[in-house]
C-alpha cells in the first residue's frame, strides 16, 4: 500500500483569489462575528433539505444485511470541510473555509490540513469569485448564478470540498473514501454531472466512495429507522435504496445506493450511500473492510471524525484570523451591537457570551 | 500590547496581547491620555486569558494527538492563533499616580479602558520617581530589571523591620548587609546573634581585617563580656529574676532587703551575697533566692573582679562613632541567653531614657528563643519611643507577635511556601494578601520583596547584594569539602 503524499498539492487558486479579495478591505470597518459556535457556521444549509426522508414501506420491514468486518488491510480516506463568518465590513462579509483530508492505513493516522482561506465577499465580487473558482476547479464554463452573500461562504467551501473529492479520486487507488453527506445531486453545489465525474473517477482507481450523512433523519411509516434495527443485528445496514427513490426519485438523482447503517449496538446508525455503479457485493464487502481497518466509535468511522475535528474552526482560530486580517489588511475594527441584546436585554434569550463564568473579550 | 481590563478598587486586571516581557513584580504606567494623568501598577500575579473555545482546542488536539499532519497555512494563521492562545492576564495593585509629572496618593480616579496607553516602567525609572534613595542612599542590590537599588539609610531610621522568609534564602545575609550598611554611616547597633554569624564580620572572606573592623566588637557573655552586681543593679536583677528565673514576689521582697542591706556595707559582692541569702529565717524564701542565685552564678555571666567586669556604657563608647555589638548567644542554654538579653534590653532602656543613648539600632535573630513575650509591645511601643529600632529576623514568622507585624515599618520577605507563614506575614499592614502570596512563593534564592517605607511603598523584587565580609552564614555540612572548618 502506497503511502499517499497529498502536500504537494495545494489549491492555489483559493489562495490568489482570497488574497485578491482582500485587497479592497483596506480602510473598510470590520465588525467582528461573536464567537458563538454553538450556532453552526454557513455549511449547515447543504443538507437541510435532506433532514427528513419520510418514506412509506408499508407493513414489510426489510430485513437487515448483516456485515462481518474483513481485516484485509485497505487505505481509508476521509474528507471534510468547513466554513466560518469573521465579520461583517461596510461591504460585505470575511469568512474562511477550511478542509482536512484524513488517511487510515497500517502506520496509523495521518491527515493533511488545506487553508484557512479567507475571503472578502462583496456583492460587487461575489459573481468574479464564485464562477471564477467553479471555473477552475469544475471546469465549467457556464456562469451559474450565485446566491445572497450571506449564503457564499458555504458556497466557496462547497468548491473547496469537491476539489479535495476530485484529488482523492485521481490519486487514490484500491481504497475506500468516504465523503461526509450524501451521494444525491440536487443543487448547484452537487450538478449531476460533477458528482458522476468525481464518482467514475474514484472507481477508475479501484476506490470505492462511501458517503455518511450525520443529518439524514430516516422515518419509515411515522417509526425512526434506529427503532427498526435490532441491536443484536450490529454491525448491519438495512436497505432503503427502492424505497427512498420510489418517493424522491423523481426531482433527486441518486448516485449511491441508500442503506442505514449501524455498526455499533445500541449506538446511532446513519445513512449510508455506496456508489451506485460499484457493484452491490462490492459496496458491502467495502464497508465490511471499513469497519476492519478503521475505528468505529459511536457507529463513526474514526476517520471521517477526525477529519470533521481538524476542519472545525474553534474559538480562538476565528479570534487569530481577525486578527491576522487587521494586522495584515489595515482594516479598522468596530464594536458590533447585539441587536437582539440591545432590544430585549437579558430576556433575549440568546447564549450569553460567556466561558466559564467569566466575560468573552 | 497591553490594555485595561478590569478595574475594581485598586485591584486592575490587564489584557497582554502579545504577551510581552512583564513578570510578577513589574510595575506598569497606565497612562491616561485625556487628563495627562497616570497610574502606577504593579503586576502581582499572571495567568491565560479565559479565551473563547480554549477548552474545545485543548480536547480537540487532545483527539487528535497522535494523528501526525501537515498544515498547508498560506496565511500562516498559526502564528495568530498561538498568540491569542497565549494572550495574558495580569492581575495588578494599584500603588500610586502621577499628575503633573509628580508621585501622588490620590488613585480615586480611573483611566480611560480604550484610549489609555500602558507600558512597562523599567525599574530605574520607578526609583526616581518615586525618590527612592536619595542622598543618604546606600546600594542595597539590584531589581529584577537590573536597576541599581539603593535605600535611603533614614528609611530604617526609627522603624522597625522584619526580616522573613524560609531556611537558606539569604535572610541573615541581608540583616548582615543593612548591619554593614548602617555602621559605615555611623550607626550604633547591637545584634543578639544566636548562630554566631555576625562575630567575624570584621573579617573578609580571606580572613583578612575590613577597613571597619573596629567597628565590630563581638562579646561572648560568661567570656569576656562579664558584668558586676553593682553595674547590674538591682533593677535590672530583679526583672531577671523574676521574670527568667520565675522569683515569687515575696521572695523578691526579701532580695530587694538584702540587696540594700549589703550596699548599705558596700559589700556587694556575690559570695556576700550568697552568704545573706544562707541567713534568710525562712527555709521556703531562702530556697527560692538561693537557687535562682546560683542559677546565674552558674552562668559566669557575673563577676566580683572589677578588672574583667565590662559596662555597656563603655563599650557603646567604643562604637559612639558607628559600630556594632554583636552578643553572641550561641551555644548557651536558653535560660543564660534570656538572662543576657534582659540585661542588655533593661540596660539599653536605662542609657536611652538617661541620653547617654541618642538612638540604637538592634538586631535580634530568632528572637522568640530569647525574647518573652510579654515584651514584644514593650519593644514596638514604649522602646521604640526610647530610641531601639528592632529589625526581626526569622524564619518562622509565628514566632513573632501579630502586633510587631501590624507595627513594621518595613518587611523584606524571602521566598516561603508554606500557606499559614504567608498567611501571618499578610497581616502586616504595609502589604496586601495577593501580593504576599503570589509573588513570596516564587522568589529565586536571594531575592527579596521589599516591602514598606524603605521603598516608599512601592513594593519591588530585589536580588540583595554580594557581601567582601565573612558571613559565616553557610549551613554546616556532613558531606562538605574537607577543606570546610
Amino acid at each position: 500500500m502506497e503511502i499517499l503524499d497529498l502536500s504537494q498539492k495545494a489549491p492555489v487558486d483559493f489562495i490568489r483569489l482570497g488574497s485578491v479579495s482582500l485587497k479592497d478591505v483596506a480602510d473598510l470597518s470590520l465588525r467582528p462575528k461573536c464567537v458563538d459556535l454553538q450556532k453552526a457556521g454557513f455549511e449547515e444549509f447543504r443538507y437541510a433539505d435532506e433532514e427528513g426522508f419520510i418514506a412509506e414501506i408499508g407493513k414489510q420491514h426489510p430485513d437487515p444485511i448483516r456485515l462481518t468486518p474483513t481485516n484485509e488491510a485497505i487505505q481509508v480516506l476521509a474528507l471534510d470541510t468547513s466554513s466560518i463568518e469573521l465579520g461583517e465590513t461596510d461591504a460585505g462579509l470575511l469568512c474562511a473555509v477550511r478542509g482536512t483530508v484524513v488517511q487510515k492505513d497500517r502506520e496509523g493516522y495521518r491527515y493533511t490540513r488545506y487553508g484557512p482561506f479567507i475571503f472578502h465577499i462583496t456583492e460587487a465580487n461575489k459573481e468574479y469569485l464564485y464562477n471564477g473558482l467553479r471555473q477552475i476547479y469544475f471546469g465549467t464554463n457556464d456562469a451559474s448564478p450565485t446566491p445572497n452573500v450571506l449564503w457564499m461562504p458555504g458556497r466557496i467551501r462547497n468548491v473547496l470540498e469537491r476539489w479535495l473529492q476530485g484529488q482523492l479520486s485521481q490519486a487514490c487507488e484500491d481504497s475506500i473514501i468516504l465523503w461526509d453527506g450524501s451521494l444525491t445531486a440536487w443543487t448547484i453545489d452537487s450538478p449531476v454531472a460533477l458528482i458522476g465525474e468525481l464518482l467514475r473517477a474514484a472507481r477508475s482507481g479501484g476506490n470505492v466512495v462511501l458517503a455518511i450523512s450525520k443529518k439524514t433523519r430516516f422515518t419509515l411509516s411515522g417509526q425512526r429507522v434506529a427503532d427498526l434495527i435490532d441491536d443484536r443485528d450490529a454491525p448491519c445496514l438495512l436497505d432503503l435504496d427502492e424505497t427512498i427513490r420510489r418517493e424522491y426519485g423523481s426531482y433527486l438523482c441518486f448516485f449511491g445506493r441508500v442503506y442505514a447503517a449501524k455498526f455499533i449496538p445500541s449506538c446511532f446508525s446513519f445513512r449510508l450511500d455506496i456508489d451506485r455503479k460499484v457493484s452491490e457485493e462490492a459496496g458491502i464487502d467495502a464497508v465490511q473492510k471499513l469497519i476492519g481497518n478503521d475505528l468505529v466509535v459511536e457507529s463513526y468511522p474514526e476517520t471521517l471524525r477526525l477529519a470533521h475535528i481538524l476542519s472545525k474552526f474553534s474559538a480562538s482560530e476565528v479570534i487569530g484570523m481577525q486578527r491576522l486580517v487587521t494586522e495584515n489588511y489595515d482594516i479598522r475594527v468596530v464594536s458590533r451591537p447585539d441587536v437582539r441584546q440591545v432590544l430585549f436585554g437579558p430576556y433575549g434569550g440568546g447564549r450569553s457570551s460567556s466561558v466559564g463564568g467569566e466575560e468573552l473579550l | 500590547m497591553m490594555q485595561i481590563y478590569k478595574i475594581d478598587g485598586i485591584n486592575v486586571q490587564v489584557i497582554c496581547c502579545p504577551p510581552e516581557d512583564i513578570n510578577k513584580g513589574d510595575y506598569v504606567l497606565v497612562e491616561d491620555l485625556a487628563t495627562s494623568k497616570a497610574l502606577v501598577i504593579q503586576v502581582v500575579n499572571s495567568g491565560y486569558v479565559n479565551v473563547p473555545g480554549i477548552l474545545e482546542d485543548i480536547l480537540r488536539a487532545s483527539s487528535t494527538e497522535k494523528v501526525e499532519g501537515v498544515d498547508l497555512d498560506p496565511l500562516e494563521m498559526r502564528s495568530f492563533v498561538n498568540i491569542i492562545k497565549d494572550a495574558e492576564l495580569l492581575t495588578c495593585k494599584i500603588r500610586g499616580a502621577i499628575e503633573k509629572g509628580k508621585l501622588s496618593n490620590d488613585v480615586n480616579w480611573i483611566p480611560s479602558r480604550s484610549t489609555s496607553r500602558l507600558k512597562k516602567l523599567p525599574d530605574e525609572d520607578l526609583i526616581k520617581l518615586a525618590g527612592i534613595g536619595g542622598e543618604e542612599a546606600v546600594d542595597i542590590g539590584v531589581s529584577k530589571g537590573g536597576g541599581k537599588v539603593s535605600i535611603n539609610i533614614s528609611s530604617i531610621d526609627g522603624k522597625m523591620n522584619i526580616i522573613t522568609g524560609k531556611k537558606e534564602t539569604g535572610k541573615s545575609h541581608l540583616s548582615k548587609l543593612l548591619l554593614l550598611r548602617l555602621v559605615s554611616r555611623g550607626g550604633i547597633c547591637i545584634v543578639f546573634d544566636v548562630n554566631g554569624e555576625y562575630v567575624n564580620l570584621g573579617y573578609t572572606k580571606g580572613e583578612r581585617k575590613t577597613a571597619i573592623h573596629d567597628k565590630f566588637i563581638p562579646l561572648t557573655p560568661g567570656k569576656d563580656f562579664k558584668i558586676s552586681l553593682q553595674y547590674a543593679g538591682p533593677g535590672v536583677l530583679l526583672r531577671i529574676m523574676e521574670s527568667v528565673l520565675d522569683l515569687p514576689a515575696t521572695s523578691a521582697w526579701e532580695f530587694r532587703r538584702i540587696w540594700n542591706e549589703l550596699r548599705a556595707k558596700g559589700a556587694l559582692r556575690l559570695e556576700y551575697m550568697r552568704a545573706a541569702i544562707r541567713a534568710v529565717s525562712n527555709n521556703y524564701i531562702q530556697d527560692a533566692l538561693l537557687r535562682r542565685f546560683e542559677s546565674l552564678i552558674s552562668t559566669n555571666f557575673f563577676t566580683d573582679d572589677v578588672e574583667k567586669a565590662t559596662t555597656l556604657d563603655k563599650v557603646l563608647e567604643k562604637v559612639s562613632r558607628g559600630g556594632a555589638i554583636i552578643i553572641n548567644l550561641q551555644n548557651m542554654t536558653s535560660k543564660f541567653r534570656q538572662i543576657v538579653v534582659e540585661f542588655m534590653l533593661s540596660k539599653l532602656s536605662q542609657l536611652l531614657e538617661d541620653w547617654f543613648l541618642r538612638a540604637i539600632f538592634l538586631f535580634a535573630e530568632e528572637a522568640h528563643l530569647y525574647v518573652r513575650e510579654t515584651y514584644w509591645d514593650d519593644i514596638v511601643t514604649r522602646m521604640r519611643h526610647l530610641g531601639v529600632f528592632t529589625t526581626f529576623i526569622t524564619n518562622q514568622p509565628d514566632s513573632i507577635s501579630e502586633s510587631v507585624y501590624r507595627q513594621a515599618d518595613n518587611i523584606f520577605l524571602f521566598n516561603f511556601t508554606n500557606e499559614h507563614d504567608l498567611e501571618i506575614v499578610s497581616k502586616a499592614s504595609r502589604v496586601d494578601v495577593e501580593t504576599v502570596n503570589v509573588i513570596a512563593r516564587q522568589l529565586p534564592l536571594h531575592h527579596c520583596l521589599m516591602l514598606g517605607k524603605v521603598l516608599n511603598d512601592f513594593p519591588m523584587i530585589v536580588r540583595i547584594d554580594s557581601l567582601d565580609e565573612e558571613t559565616m552564614g553557610e549551613t554546616r555540612l556532613f558531606f562538605a569539602n574537607p577543606k570546610q572548618k
